[in-house]
C-alpha cells in the first residue's frame, strides 16, 4: 500500500504542474480559437525570471511572484499584438508558426542571458519532506498541488461571476455577436492571451525549484500539458485540472507497476482512445450549431 | 640550387604547424567544446612561449560544428584539405566522431586525439579491426572501459552482489545500460532492478522505490546533470541512502550547481579530478585557466584532455617530424608521457590500444561538499581523504563518507 500511495502522490504532484500549464492553452483557445503553442517556453521564462530574482538578486519568493506574473502579462500583451493579432485579423493560420517562433526566440535569448547549464533554485518552503503517514512529499510539491486547485477555483469564479469573465465566455461563443452586443472583443482577446502568459509565468515560478532553471525547462512540460488540454477538452478548464492530476498519477503508476519505457506509449494510446470516443475532449461539451 | 634549397627549408621552418578542432562552440553542448578549445589554447601558448617545435609555432584552427555530425564531417574535410592541419583535437559529440572516423582513416589520414567522446567504436573502429593504420586516439573515457570500471568497482572493491541500474532512455544512457548489463553478466550477476527514465521525468519516485525494494546495495547510472539532479532530489525526499554511482556525465561543477547538497555522496567515475590534493603541474594549469578566463572550469576533464592531446602531438612531432602519417606512427611509440590526466609510465598508446586511459587508470570520485574527491582503495578499504574543514561539514550533516 505504501508503494501505491507514494508513487501516486508523487505522480499527482507532477500532474498538478501539467494541469497548471494546460489551462493556459484553454484560456486563449476559448476567446480566439488560437493557441499559444509556445506556452512551455513562457513557463521557462517565468522560471528563469524567478531564478534571476531569487537566486541572483536575493528577492524573497513573495516579492518575486508579483514581478514575474506582471512581467509575463505585459510581455503577453506585446506578443499578442505582434505575433497573433495581425494574423487573426487577416484570417490566416500563421499564428501557429508565429507563436512557436516567439517561443524559440525566448529559448535563444535565455541561453544568451542565463547560459545553458541548469541551476538550482531553492525550494520556497525548504527541502524537508512532509510525511502523510509513511508517504513523503516535498513542501514544494504540496504547494504546487494547492496552487493548482486555487487557480482553478479562481478561474471558475472568474468565468461565472465577473463581467470580464462573462465577456470571455461570450466571445468564446461568438465573437461577432459579442461585438454587436458592445463587448470589446479585441480587448478580450488580448487580455486572454496575456492572462495565459501570466499563468504560464506563475507555473514557471512554482515549478522551477523542482525542474531546475535552464532554457529547456518548459519545452517537454509544455507538450505534456498540451496533450492534457486536448484530452480534457480545450474548452473545459475544470476538466483540465482533473485530467492533469489523473494523468500524472497514471504515468507514475505505470512506471511503478510496469516500467518507464511503456509509460508514454500507454499514456498517448489512452489519449488517442479518449479522442476517438469523445472528439470534443473528455470534459468538453459538444457545441450545437443552430442556424 | 643549394641556396634555394636552404631558403625553402628556412621558409618552411617559419611556417606554423596547424592543429585543427571542430566541435560544439554554440548550443547546449558548447560548454564541452569551449573547455576543449581553452585547454588546447593553453598548451599551444606554452609550447610557443618556449620557441614552438623546432622553431615552428603551433596554431589552433577551430570550427563550430554545433554538435552536428553532418557539419563535423564537412569541417574535417575543410580543416585537412584547405587549412592543411597536421593533427586534430577530437569533437564534442560521439555521433560526430563515429561519422568522421572512417573518413579520417580512409581519406583524410590525419591523427585525431579525442578528449571527450566516449563511444567505444570511435577508436576500436574498422581500420583497427582490419589491422590497417588507425588515426583515431583517445585520452578520455571510453564506453566499454567505463562500464567495466563502474561494475568492477562496486562488485569487486565494495563487495556488492545486488546491483541495480537506473539509466536514461536517451542515446548515451542506452549504450551505457548495455555496457553495465554486459559487465554484470561477466561477473556472474544480473541487475536486481533495471530501471530507466526519460526526459519527462522530474520525479523518480517509482524507480527509486523499486530499486530499494529489490534490495539494491548500489545503483549504477548513466545520465547527464539534469536527470541526475532529479534522481538525487528524489532520493533525498525518500530518505534513500543507497550508494549511487554515475558515469562521467556529471564530472564537473555543473552537477553541484544544479543538485547542491542533495548531490553529497554521489560516486562518479572519471579520468581526472582537479579537487583534493593535486600535483603542481595540474595546479599550474588550473591557475592559468582561472587567470585567463576569470572563472573556474565547467568540465575540467575535457580541458585537461585537450591540453594533453596537444602535448602528445608535440612529443610525436619531436620524435618523427611534422607529417600526419609520421605523427600517427609516433603516437603509438611514446614510451612515457607526463600528462595532466596522469603520468603514463608505460606507452601511452600502442598499435592495438588507442585508448590512453584504460580501466586501470580510471578513478572513482565522491562528491563531497561540492568537490569531486578521489576514492582510494588500499588495505584500509575504500576511503576518501578529507581536510579538517570538510570533516566538520560532514560531521555537521551527520554523514558517513562511504
Amino acid at each position: 500500500m505504501y508503494f501505491f500511495f507514494q508513487v501516486a502522490l508523487s505522480g499527482i504532484a507532477t500532474g498538478a504542474i501539467y494541469g497548471l500549464i494546460a489551462v493556459g492553452y484553454s484560456l486563449t483557445y476559448m476567446t480566439t480559437k488560437a493557441l499559444n503553442f509556445a506556452l512551455g517556453m513562457w513557463v521557462m521564462l517565468g522560471g528563469m525570471l524567478t531564478y534571476s530574482l531569487t537566486v541572483l538578486h536575493a528577492f524573497p519568493p513573495l516579492a518575486t511572484f508579483p514581478i514575474v506574473v506582471s512581467a509575463l502579462f505585459a510581455l503577453g500583451i506585446v506578443a499578442e499584438r505582434f505575433s497573433v493579432m495581425p494574423f487573426l485579423r487577416a484570417g490566416s493560420d500563421v499564428w501557429v508558426m508565429s507563436t512557436l517562433a516567439v517561443g524559440f526566440l525566448m529559448i535563444d535569448l535565455a541561453e544568451i542571458v542565463w547560459g545553458r547549464s541548469p541551476s538550482q533554485v531553492p525550494a520556497f518552503l525548504g527541502k524537508n519532506p512532509i510525511y502523510i503517514g509513511a508517504v513523503s512529499v516535498l513542501p514544494q510539491q504540496l504547494l504546487i498541488i494547492a496552487a493548482a486547485c486555487v487557480t482553478f477555483i479562481a478561474l471558475d469564479l472568474f468565468y461565472r461571476r465577473t463581467l470580464l469573465g462573462k465577456a470571455f465566455r461570450a466571445v468564446a461563443h461568438s465573437s461577432e455577436t459579442s461585438s454587436l452586443m458592445g463587448i470589446n472583443t479585441r480587448r478580450v482577446q488580448a487580455v486572454s492571451y496575456a492572462a495565459a502568459a501570466a499563468l504560464a509565468g506563475f507555473a514557471g515560478f512554482l515549478v522551477v525549484p523542482l525542474t531546475l532553471a535552464e532554457p529547456q525547462l518548459g519545452t517537454v512540460l509544455g507538450l505534456k500539458a498540451f496533450a492534457i488540454a486536448i484530452i480534457a477538452g480545450l474548452a473545459a478548464p475544470r476538466g483540465i485540472l482533473v485530467c492533469g492530476l489523473a494523468y500524472g498519477a497514471l504515468e507514475a503508476l505505470i512506471s511503478g507497476y510496469f516500467y518507464t519505457g511503456i509509460r508514454d506509449i500507454l499514456g498517448f494510446s489512452l489519449m488517442i482512445l479518449a479522442l476517438f470516443l469523445r472528439p470534443e475532449g473528455l470534459f468538453g461539451k459538444a457545441v450545437e450549431e443552430r442556424a | 640550387m643549394a641556396a634555394s634549397f636552404w631558403t625553402l627549408t628556412a621558409a618552411q621552418a617559419q611556417e606554423p604547424i596547424k592543429i585543427g578542432f571542430a566541435g560544439a562552440l554554440s548550443g547546449p553542448a558548447s560548454f564541452v567544446g569551449v573547455e576543449i578549445k581553452r585547454g588546447a589554447e593553453i598548451a599551444i601558448d606554452e609550447v610557443n612561449a618556449k620557441g614552438g617545435i623546432g622553431g615552428r609555432k603551433l596554431v589552433l584552427v577551430s570550427r563550430d560544428d554545433e554538435h552536428n555530425p553532418v557539419k563535423t564531417v564537412a569541417q574535417y574535410r575543410e580543416l585537412v584539405e584547405r587549412e592543411k592541419v597536421l593533427a586534430i583535437v577530437g569533437a564534442t559529440n560521439s555521433a560526430s566522431m563515429l561519422a568522421v572516423a572512417p573518413i579520417v582513416n580512409d581519406t583524410l589520414k590525419v591523427p585525431v586525439i579525442c578528449p571527450a567522446t566516449d563511444a567505444t567504436a570511435i577508436t576500436e573502429n574498422e581500420a583497427q579491426k582490419q589491422g590497417r593504420d588507425n588515426y583515431l586516439f583517445r585520452v578520455g573515457m571510453y564506453g566499454t572501459g567505463q562500464g567495466n570500471f563502474m561494475v568492477d568497482t562496486m562488485v569487486k572493491k565494495f563487495g556488492h552482489t545486488k546491483v541495480g541500474l537506473l539509466t536514461w532512455t536517451g542515446g548515451w544512457g542506452v549504450t551505457g545500460r548495455g555496457e553495465l548489463q554486459r559487465r554484470l553478466k561477466e561477473n556472474g550477476l544480473a541487475p536486481v532492478a533495471d530501471e530507466t527514465f526519460d526526459n519527462n521525468d522530474t520525479d523518480m519516485t517509482p524507480q527509486i522505490i523499486k530499486l530499494k525494494n529489490a534490495g539494491a546495495q548500489s545503483i549504477l547510472n548513466y545520465a547527464l546533470v539534469r536527470e541526475n539532479t532529479f534522481v538525487v532530489q528524489t532520493k533525498e525526499k525518500l530518505k534513500d541512502s543507497t550508494p549511487y554511482v554515475s558515469a562521467w556525465g556529471i564530472a564537473g561543477p555543473a552537477f553541484w550547481k544544479a543538485a547542491g547538497a542533495a548531490g553529497e555522496g554521489v560516486l562518479t567515475s572519471t579520468t581526472v579530478t582537479i579537487d583534493g590534493p593535486q600535483p603542481p603541474e595540474r595546479m599550474a594549469f588550473v591557475n592559468e585557466y582561472r587567470r585567463r578566463h576569470n572563472q573556474d572550469m565547467d568540465a575540467a576533464v575535457f580541458a585537461i584532455g585537450a591540453y594533453d592531446a596537444v602535448y602528445l602531438f608535440k612529443d610525436a612531432i619531436e620524435r618523427d617530424g611534422a607529417g600526419p602519417q609520421k605523427i600517427r606512427a609516433a603516437l603509438e611509440n611514446i614510451p612515457e608521457f607526463k600528462g595532466l590526466v596522469k603520468h603514463f609510465k608505460r606507452p601511452v598508446f600502442t598499435r592495438d590500444r588507442h585508448n590512453a586511459v584504460t580501466e586501470e587508470d580510471m578513478i572513482m570520485t565522491r562528491w563531497t561538499n561540492g568537490q569531486m574527491l578521489e576514492v582510494k582503495f588500499d588495505a584500509k578499504g575504500p576511503h576518501v581523504e578529507i581536510d579538517a574543514q570538510t570533516k566538520k561539514y560532514l560531521d555537521k550533516s551527520n554523514m558517513t563518507l562511504l
